[in-house]
């Protein structure tokens, strides 16, 4: 086999302020072709492992390491990751910030330009790397006309452009749509068999088949590391709530749940909410066309469809920020269609996708109770509640601290926290899972499941058909701003596997050895 | 404010083309805006400032952009230039009288050839470099014009430099986007526009773009440099962008047309 890609030997690494080391003697290696799959909870190291293997760590990142990384018998800490450049190639997870040029020829040129290679090299490398991703199509293509799956193929083929020994994916498709995440695993799995591949995900299903190997990292150590298969069995044995089994369904508790079903709409409860043919236009561009729909107390409906088929647009329209082009909204039977956004607030919470953009107070508490005191005025009262939900989602230690400096994870249970806190009677969630392992994952939705029994409805965007199976009593599931289908949930699934969209049912973005 | 100046110079964009005026290298045409406005700053009379204008009509002829250009985009500049010469011809009142026009018997409308002149100049100096900033945009491709400028010696870190603003400008747009929605959400009214509202938006939609934007930025960095960015002194290119031979040509040609036509109409004629 020859002389090892990757040898780490006994890395610790502690960042610069921090009591304890984000990783703990990490001993690892990595043969040539092998494929790699890392996983484990938020914060459990994976990233910095990532940095250290490419060099970042120690030259880039403040902080204290130990042990030694060689990567084709070159010791990082003598090489700066520029100098790596070429053995190592990191492809992240957010696909808009990682491309620094206009066009997609640009950018996978980019890499062997900086190298000073030759024209002709550099051509070639470019058409081969645009090949392997099957992107030639796209060559000539501006990058910001692409989709999320498009970018992130594009990313990896200009890190395949250098032609590097040691490829590492930090979640490649954590923001990508289920049509996206397909088309990138595919073209991951066929990566050269010279390269070696790490790949870090939570989602592991879709990696087992794929893997030679899978890591299992755990509060910055190698918890497990051997046969995917045999890893996964090891891994349940010890903590069964870890993944896959982790979402335990029918576990609601209270009698308001009106499970969605044809039948039980010849009761008739009123609906919380009704849309009526609701039409919105962004600019001159039609986003949602006749979109209708009633939703009754307790059900949890899961909204699904591509990127660009007008999903957040439409929790948006329901909340008020994009004004309809025609419609009604009905809140408990009243018109909210006129109703100014700050008002219609207070029925309705909405978390979004990336938690950055809500976050901008000093401390934590303050950024919980934030939405509480605008909407109501009722610091007493917000405080209670808001404390009381801060300890549910183990964030009371960090009340004081600057939001910013909590981890993805748990700025998005913070958001979370700040909309529960007033109790709105609708909550609309935009892409929840995304940054979320699966253990904290649960408590999101145990939270969600509460509100629900307590007669609330709630609107998920989602792409993970697993999570809508085991969760949601409805799907909604959005084509091109029309509302495709609006079913019980595996009446839903069965419709949308008649109709070709396989890659959003359950198990459909498994790419298959 | 960024939606303040997009009223001020609508549509300041590059417009896809293949014209004659589409194709010129960006090099020799980025010279050639020079000479341009040189020949309009250095030549002060009417006749030359006139002059510079037709040209200017020409190229813009073959661009193709069309009249619909000037009356869509160009409106604002042209209503400003006309200001210009109200204001001259009404503030400056020498050299001869040419025209006279007595309202209700008590104000006196007149105009000097001075003031015609000066009014006349000054119009035509601004939009003469508006327009000609404006015709250079919408036909040059800056991805181009940066690559270009890259291989004639421009440092490469200040080239990416800015092709890394030019391709972050729409991500940030659209993340102050999503930020001003999702902090209306929290129940911050920042629908309508008002004094106070400007302020609150200001300190609500701030801190987070901020934030973006410096995440983003270490992520940039990152597969920057990862793919060996800033490793070697210079870099190599997948596109050579030579200039022609006819396109140094067509630039000296025109230099000398411009300046020695410049200076024949001043100081000769």
């Amino acid at each position: 086999m020859g002389k090892p890609v990757v040898c780490v030997n006994g890395v610790t690494f502690r960042y610069e302020g921090c009591a304890l080391p984000a990783i703990s003697d990490i001993n690892l290696q990595l043969d040539k072709g092998e494929f790699i799959s890392i996983t484990g909870s938020s914060g459990c190291g994976k990233s910095t492992l990532a940095l250290c293997l490419a060099g970042f760590i120690p030259h880039h990142v403040a902080g204290e390491m130990c042990g030694s990384v060689i990567i084709n018998g070159l010791d990082s800490q003598q090489y700066p990751p520029s100098k790596l450049a070429g053995i190592v190639g990191l492809v992240q997870q957010d696909p808009e910030a990682q491309m620094c040029t206009l066009r997609v020829i640009d950018e996978v040129a980019f890499g062997p330009e900086n190298l000073c290679l030759s024209r002709k090299e550099i051509k070639d490398r470019v058409e081969w790397a645009l090949e392997a991703v099957n992107s030639l199509h796209l060559r000539d293509r501006e990058i910001y006309s692409l989709s999320g799956g498009e970018k992130q193929r594009i990313a990896i083929a200009s890190v395949l452009a250098m032609q590097p020994s040691l490829i590492i994916l930090d979640e490649p498709t954590a923001n990508l749509d289920p049509v996206g995440t397909v088309e990138v695993l595919q073209v991951i799995k066929k990566l050269e068999a010279d390269t070696a591949v790490i790949i870090i995900e939570h989602r592991l299903k879709q990696l087992m088949p794929i893997s030679d190997r899978l890591l299992i990292m755990d509060k910055g150590r190698i918890i497990c590391d051997g046969k995917p298969d045999q890893v996964y069995r090891e891994f349940r044995c010890g903590q069964k709530r870890f993944y896959a089994a982790g979402f335990k369904p029918g576990e609601r508790e209270g009698p308001s749940q009106p499970a969605a079903g044809e039948k039980e709409l010849c009761l008739k409860p009123s609906p919380v909410l009704s849309v009526s043919d609701l039409s919105v236009n962004l600019g001159e561009k039609s986003v949602l066309e006749n979109i209708s729909f009633d939703i009754f107390p307790g059900q949890i409906t899961a909204v699904m469809g591509g990127n660009g088929s007008g999903k957040t647009t439409l929790l948006l329209s329901l909340l008020g920020i994009n004004k309809p082009e025609r419609g009604e909204i009905f809140y408990r039977g009243s018109s909210i269609s006129q109703e100014k956004v700050s008002l219609r607030a207070r029925n309705m919470g909405m978390v979004f996708q990336n938690p950055n953009h809500q976050i901008f107070e000093n401390t934590v508490l303050l950024e919980a109770m934030l939405p509480s005191l605008m909407l109501f005025k009722d610091k007493a009262l917000a405080s209670d509640m808001v404390n009381s939900l801060l300890e549910e989602f183990e964030l009371l230690q960090y009340k004081e601290r600057l939001p910013f400096s909590l981890s993805f994870g748990e700025k998005k249970r913070l958001t979370l926290v700040s909309v529960l806190g007033y109790q709105p009677g609708i909550l609309l969630l935009d892409e929840p899972l995304i940054g979320q392992d699966n253990l904290r994952a649960e408590i999101f939705w145990q939270a969600v499941l509460k509100h629900s029994s307590a007669g609330g409805i709630s609107i998920i965007v989602c792409h993970d058909p697993d999570f809508v199976r085991n969760f949601c009593d409805r799907l909604l599931f959005l084509d091109k701003g029309t509302l495709l289908l609006d079913r019980p949930v595996e009446e839903g699934f069965n419709l949308l596997k008649e109709l070709g969209f396989k890659e959003y049912l359950p198990g459909g973005s498994i790419v298959e050895e | 404010m960024a939606k303040n100046l997009k009223n001020l110079f609508p549509g300041l964009a590059y417009v896809h083309g293949d014209t004659v005026v589409h194709r010129m290298h960006p090099l020799p045409k980025l010279l050639l805006l020079i000479t341009y406005s040189v020949s309009v700053i250095v030549f002060s009379r009417v006749i030359v400032a006139v002059a510079l204008f037709l040209v200017l009509l020409l190229f813009y002829g073959f661009s193709g952009l069309g009249p619909g250009f000037f009356l869509r985009k160009l409106r604002v500049i042209m209503i400003f230039g006309l200001m210009m010469l109200l204001v001259q011809i009404i503030s400056v009142q020498q050299g001869q009288l040419l025209f006279e026009y007595t309202l209700f018997n008590s104000i006196s409308l007149q105009i000097w050839s001075a003031g015609l002149a000066a009014g006349l100049i000054m119009m035509l100096r601004f939009i003469n470099i508006i327009v000609s900033s404006y015709l250079f945009v919408s036909t040059t491709d800056p991805n181009k014009l940066v690559y270009a400028l890259m291989q004639a010696g421009l440092p490469y870190r200040y080239g990416f430099m800015l092709i890394t603003s030019l391709r972050f400008i729409p991500v940030f747009s659209q993340d102050l986007a999503i930020i001003r929605n999702a902090q209306m959400a929290k129940g911050i009214d920042l629908e309508g526009v008002s004094p106070g509202k400007v302020i609150v938006s200001v300190k609500y939609l701030l801190t987070p773009l901020v934030i973006c934007a410096l995440n983003k930025v270490d992520c940039l960095a990152i597969s920057m440099e990862s793919r060996a960015f800033g490793l070697h002194p210079g870099r190599s290119y997948l596109y050579e962008q030579a200039v022609d031979l006819k396109e140094w040509l067509f630039l000296a040609v025109s230099t000398v047309l411009l300046l020695g036509g410049g200076f024949y109409l001043t100081y000769i004629t």
